[in-house]
């Protein structure tokens, strides 16, 4: 019994000793270069629309690219494609009318795809717009690449049964946000929707009742994917995409893997920005993302050539960055993600209220909980760094770690009672008490209601909600201003549900201003964003602006090419190879 | 490890080196039988020890605010300033030092032993006040149904066939935020103690059937035996069958099942927290911290050790007491 207890007393010792014995943490001062300024030109030379895409140096073909992922991707249907995951994904199956040529540095221009230029605007008002479509484009059996294809498949974009998709287009052409009322896609198989016409085999026409400037970005989503009507096989098209891509998907389980072999009738000299190195891509889903970066991490058999999609974890962060020999094999970039304390204004109607909660949070500390600037860098503007035009200002000036006392001042004595509405996820719970606890520091009263994970992006997305304060996040869909202010801002647009202005603001001026500016050409459109950015912010606060994500990935020591996308924030992997 | 040895229904064991255990033998003679029990546990070390340690963390948790009124860190408190970049904790061992006896939490930087004080708190209650629940409830039913049989013995097997059938999780999950709802509204504070009372509700609606069905078996044994039909010829009352005749010879697996009950519940709220039901992020709790925890294995394993071994201490000696309590009450069972 004794030598067992002195044992086991030892072994503890040991232990704690062993712990100790780490060496101390003394504090690194990691940093990420969040205050790159994005560039984007539409280009307008044809010849930047042309193919091939350069060759990448030290770039060999054949190989097996591997992409690690917990969930699977909700949808491979171009017209269905919305996710982060899909948008990377459905290019390599799928080509758009438009895409952005991207270096991964925040320099984008936006080149034809299946088009000769993104976009010709006939009379310069924006009404009119025409594309021409490339020779030599082809699907996955051969067939051309005909504008009435590229119409088929916006059309059936129509249909109510295939949800999930970007509405932009369809919004535009019936001119409504009811668009499947407008139009009924199930009735008119063989016709066109309003305002699409193809006036030849190689033209592809838009015709909207109000200028749409924003028509090339919106073009660059896969929606405008095309399909021949004798190959649309409903909602069943995601499991086989038809593809026009430099890959097609030649194994679909679901939920587990996809894999995109060669697409033989690919032509790499109609392409400006797509490669063809890998034989094969495969999707494996299921790997958690801690279990993803140890996989990575440890760079055994296939591992060697994969990637982990998902972000590093923020547990492991300081271990994957501490590591100087995993420098090489990871990918580290601000993303377009703006992460928002939204206030919700028709509840929290005093505006002084609102500019002292801007100036109570303790950003610094904030970052500390989400794990540091490899996974959040702080920001206060509303429109992300990555906008096209963006520029840096500061109305509520918080210091690193919040100004409690200038709250108070703003406050004057008044302790007001502030719900702040949760999802009962382990993150956001972590977020929420630590916000709490700021705000509380500044004379608020702060309770934290959880909703359920699944079911808040719905609850907060309805008027009438009954929370004061909730996080969100929003992410353009291009870098534009006109896809992050208006669609966040604009009051007209509230509904009863599904709304995308989540803080219920609604002002008039501000209205009058998102429509002058949407009436610009959108290469002008820039600075006037931002100039309204500032203004929104130091006159209606309407928001606390907290973070922008920050992307941060691994991957195996012969997995090449792959670079974080300046649109999306999610690896891009048109250039993606495997070294020999 | 257990030193009795549980050969004799009268003799008491003796450890080892007990230069006394002669006399205790001989006291015994003429014990009554809680005297006995009292005196057997005594003997048994592994018992004493257990025993001790539990009560240690119960007196911890009934003095959780006395500790931090000594310790001067509240379990909300947050200590930014000593975390790195990255939100670890500065430091040896996740920040062990004089004023943070267990270190700090990465991420929001709270002190980590001022929290376990009070999630031990938080788990006892909610382990304890459950298992105490289902075993009442679970011994009426069961020797009910066990001893008068019939319809009412069909009636309690239906329900508790029942109960067995319905998926835990789910109906947990669906019924917390309805409940949170209509007890709360949508805007008010959720106080920490309803977050407690559900997760107890939840365990106990769930937990009985095991009890049930056990003490349903060793009555439906009993009661053709010789002593209980002497005590039915006597005249004996159900009243006297059932708490005089046949409940003290089910102490030894209600026992079991309590002290098994316990460490199950106190990793089932745990796994409760995780997923959102019950506790808040507010309220400490061991399973919280255990689960948050789980990825720092390599960054912070400090943050992984200190609540992972208090929660196996707590649960092994739980576990040891159980045991050493039924061998005290039944020592003629094999072992």
């Amino acid at each position: 019994m004794r030598p067992r207890v002195a044992v086991a007393v030892s072994g503890a010792f040991a232990l704690v000793a062993a712990l100790s014995a780490c060496p101390a943490n003394t504090g690194g001062s990691p940093s990420v270069d969040s205050g790159r300024q994005p560039t984007g030109v539409i280009a307008t030379d044809p010849k930047d629309s042309t193919g091939p895409a350069p060759e990448l140096a030290g770039a060999r073909r054949g190989g097996t690219f591997t992409v690690l992922r917990e969930t699977p991707i909700s949808h491979l249907d171009p017209q269905r494609t919305y996710s982060f995951a899909g948008l990377m994904a459905v290019p390599l199956v799928a080509r758009s009318l438009t895409t952005w040529k991207d270096d991964g540095a925040g320099n984008l221009t936006l080149v034809g795809d299946l088009a000769e230029t993104p976009g010709r605007d006939v009379n310069d008002d924006c009404r009119i717009w025409e594309f021409t479509v490339k020779d030599g484009v082809r699907f996955e059996d051969g067939r051309p690449v005909t504008a009435r294809e590229i119409a088929y498949g916006i059309a059936r974009s129509f249909d109510p049964d295939l949800t999930g998709g970007p509405t932009y287009l369809q919004e535009w052409l019936a001119d409504t946000p009811q668009y499947d009322t407008a139009w009924d896609f199930t009735a008119n198989r063989g016709s066109l929707p309003p305002g699409l016409t193809t006036p030849d085999a190689r033209t592809l026409r838009f015709e909207f009742a109000r200028p749409r400037c924003d028509l090339p970005f919106a073009a660059s989503l896969p929606s405008t994917a095309p399909l021949p009507p004798d190959r649309d096989t409903g909602v069943n098209l995601g499991n086989a995409p038809f593809s026009s891509g430099p890959y097609k998907v030649t194994r679909y389980r679901p939920g587990i893997e996809i894999v995109m072999e060669r697409n033989e009738h690919w032509d790499a000299g109609t392409d400006p920005v797509r490669h063809q190195y890998p034989d094969r891509f495969v999707w494996s889903f299921g790997a958690t993302p801690d279990a993803a970066a140890n996989r990575i991490i440890a760079d055994n058999g296939t591992d060697r050539s994969a990637l982990s999609w998902d972000y590093v974890p923020a547990s492991l962060v300081a271990r994957v960055a501490g590591d100087a020999a995993l420098r090489s094999r990871t990918l580290l970039s601000p993303t377009p993600s703006a992460n928002h304390l939204v206030i919700n204004n028709e509840r929290v109607t005093d505006l002084r209220v609102r500019q002292a909660l801007n100036h109570a949070i303790d950003r610094e500390g904030l970052v500390k909980v989400l794990g540091g600037p490899h996974v959040a860098v702080p920001m206060t503007t509303l429109m992300p760094p990555a906008t096209i035009g963006h520029r840096a200002y500061d109305a509520y000036p918080a210091g690193p770690n919040g100004d409690p006392d200038r709250a108070r001042e703003l406050l004057g004595g008044q302790r007001p009672e502030l719900v702040l509405g949760a999802a009962d996820s382990s993150v956001e719970q972590q977020v929420a008490t630590q916000l709490k606890g700021n705000l509380e520091r500044a004379g608020f009263v702060i309770t934290i209601r959880n909703i359920p994970d699944d079911a808040k992006f719905d609850e907060i997305k309805k008027r009438g909600n009954p929370w004061d304060l909730y996080l969100s996040s929003w992410a353009g869909d291009w870098p534009s201003g006109a896809s992050i202010l208006p669609v966040l801002y604009d009051g007209r647009a509230i509904r009863a549900t599904g709304n995308s202005n989540e803080s219920y603001f609604n002002d008039a001026t501000i209205n009058a201003e998102f429509d002058r500016i949407l009436a610009l050409p959108p290469s002008e459109q820039g600075p006037h964003w931002a100039r309204l950015d500032e203004r929104i912010m130091r006159e209606h606060a309407p928001v606390v602006p907290l973070y922008v994500d920050v992307a941060y990935l691994v991957h195996g020591s012969k997995a090449g090419g792959a670079f974080v996308s300046s649109v999306f924030g999610y690896p891009s992997l048109v250039d993606a190879h495997v070294e020999p | 490890m257990s030193l009795s040895p549980g050969d004799g229904a009268v003799r008491v064991p003796i450890g080892p080196g007990g230069a006394a255990g002669g006399s205790r033998g001989r006291r015994a003679v003429g014990a009554s039988p809680g005297q006995l029990v009292w005196l057997r546990l005594r003997g048994d070390r592994t018992a004493l020890v257990s025993g001790a340690t539990l009560m240690l963390f119960v007196l911890v948790a009934l003095a959780a605010p006395l500790i931090e009124l000594a310790y001067g860190i509240g379990p909300q408190d947050q200590f930014q300033g000593k975390l790195d970049g990255f939100g670890l904790p500065l430091g040896h061992a996740g920040g062990v030092s004089g004023e943070h006896f267990f270190g700090l939490e990465p991420g929001l930087g709270r002190d980590v032993f001022i929290r376990l004080v009070y999630g031990l708190r938080t788990s006892l209650l909610v382990a304890v006040t459950a298992a105490v629940l289902t075993a009442v409830i679970g011994v009426v039913l069961g020797t009910l149904a066990g001893y008068f049989g019939g319809w009412l013995d069909a009636v309690v097997t239906w329900i508790t066939d029942l109960t067995l059938a319905l998926p835990f999780l789910i109906v947990a999950l669906a019924l917390t935020p309805t409940l949170t709802l209509r007890l709360h509204g949508q805007r008010d504070a959720v106080p920490p103690a309803f977050g407690v009372g559900v997760l107890i509700v939840i365990f106990a609606v769930f937990g009985w059937t095991g009890t049930a069905r056990l003490v349903r078996g060793q009555v439906v044994a009993l009661r053709e035996r010789e002593f209980v039909a002497a005590a039915r010829a006597s005249g004996a009352g159900p009243g006297h069958m059932l708490f005089r005749q046949l409940l003290p010879n089910l102490w030894a697996p209600i026992l079991v099942s309590f002290s098994l009950a316990v460490p199950q519940f106190i990793t089932g709220e745990a796994a409760l927290s995780f997923i959102g039901v019950g506790l808040t992020e507010e309220t400490p709790s061991f399973g919280r911290m255990i689960y948050q925890s789980l990825g720092y294995l390599q960054t912070d394993p400090a943050f992984v050790f200190f609540p992972g071994v208090l929660v196996f201490a707590l649960v092994f000696a739980v576990n040891l007491v159980g045991d050493a309590l039924r061998d005290a009450l039944d020592p003629k069972s094999p072992r």
